[in-house]
């Protein structure tokens, strides 16, 4: 047998077995399988309604980012701010918070309270609270 | 018309849509099984590989459903194996933070993934020594993937056992076309080596 008819035979053999093992699952996992891609066609049909929530994680992030720029950049006492910035201040304290945030895509579950809370007026980065 | 509550795509382009839906709903139920079968033998455990393929039919209806059709197979086996890869690289990361507990090593786990070999051939062939025999090759065949590089896997995976041409393959495993003959040459002569013997 040359080289190229073994080669062909392995593959053959291997879609062979391959195929069988595909066909021979078992009940749980066929059922299992169906409900996971009734899911998925819940969600494209979720994502047509709603196309904003493909967008909506981008934004949000960006907002964030610039909240976190505003705060950073906010007009105060450079001498008071160097202090408190070494105690961690309100606004440090958010701006690292944002920094190390590990997803950003909790804005996609609860949508409306990111756009409530965009809209809110912030307190002072020195002040109470 | 009746339609089921996952398929009611009411709009004003009802019929596009629903026939969108149908479309992937057709799609994802003919690559669902192939799809499961790749990520168990690639992560050896039933409920990693059912978590694997629900990720990616949901990532692909969520982020590429609008996309052409023809393009599902190949984004969907591209997502299927990053899956696979998150999944492997989550494995690595508890290996070297639990390793050196007892029983935490590879193979060590008597309760781990590995399943029956008889469970990977189909039940409907009537000769149990035959069903025995066709369980031990296909170990023999997961093992020997095993054996590969993870291009090199992918590469006989896809082109062989899923059937996917060279063009889809390529963007399947984000590489050029020579790429993928080259890792699928090379995975076919190694498994070539290890298999003739034992089948």
């Amino acid at each position: 047998m040359s080289n190229d008819e073994r080669w062909t035979e392995t593959e053959r053999r291997a879609r062979e077995l391959f195929d069988a093992s595909v066909d021979g699952l078992d009940g749980e996992t066929r059922s299992r399988l169906n409900r996971a891609r009734h899911a998925a066609l819940a969600e494209a049909e979720h994502a047509r309604r709603s196309p904003w929530r493909t967008w909506l994680p981008a934004a949000a992030a960006a907002s964030v980012a610039m909240l976190a720029v505003v705060l950073w950049r906010l007009p105060g006492d450079s001498s008071d701010r160097s202090a408190a910035s070494a105690e961690g201040t309100p606004a440090a304290e958010v701006v690292e918070l944002l920094a190390t945030s590990e997803d950003i895509d909790v804005a996609s579950e609860d949508p409306e309270f990111y756009a409530w809370l965009a809209t809110r007026d912030l307190p002072a980065p020195n002040g109470a609270g | 018309m009746t339609r089921s509550a996952s398929l009611d795509f009411a709009g004003p382009d009802e019929e596009t849509t629903l026939e969108s839906a149908t479309t992937l709903d057709r799609f994802l139920a003919s690559v669902e099984r192939r799809a499961f079968r790749i990520a168990q033998m690639a992560v050896r455990d039933r409920d990693e590989a059912l978590d694997i393929v629900q990720g990616a039919m949901l990532r692909l209806a969520r982020s590429y459903a609008r996309r052409p059709s023809e393009e599902w197979k190949p984004l969907f086996y591209r997502i299927l194996y990053n899956g696979i890869r998150d999944w492997q690289r989550r494995g690595a990361v508890r290996s070297r933070l639990f390793g050196f507990l007892p029983g935490q090593r590879a193979g060590d786990d008597d309760d781990g993934p590995q399943e029956d070999p008889i469970e990977r051939v189909a039940s409907g062939d009537p000769e149990p020594s035959r069903q025995l025999m066709a369980a031990e090759a296909m170990e023999h065949l997961v093992a020997a993937l095993a054996g590969l590089p993870a291009r090199q896997q992918q590469a006989f995976t896809l082109r062989c056992l899923e059937g996917l041409d060279v063009a889809d393959t390529a963007v399947a495993m984000g590489c050029s076309e020579g790429s993928v003959k080259t890792h699928y040459f090379r995975a076919l002569q190694t498994l070539r080596d290890k298999l003739t013997e034992v089948w």
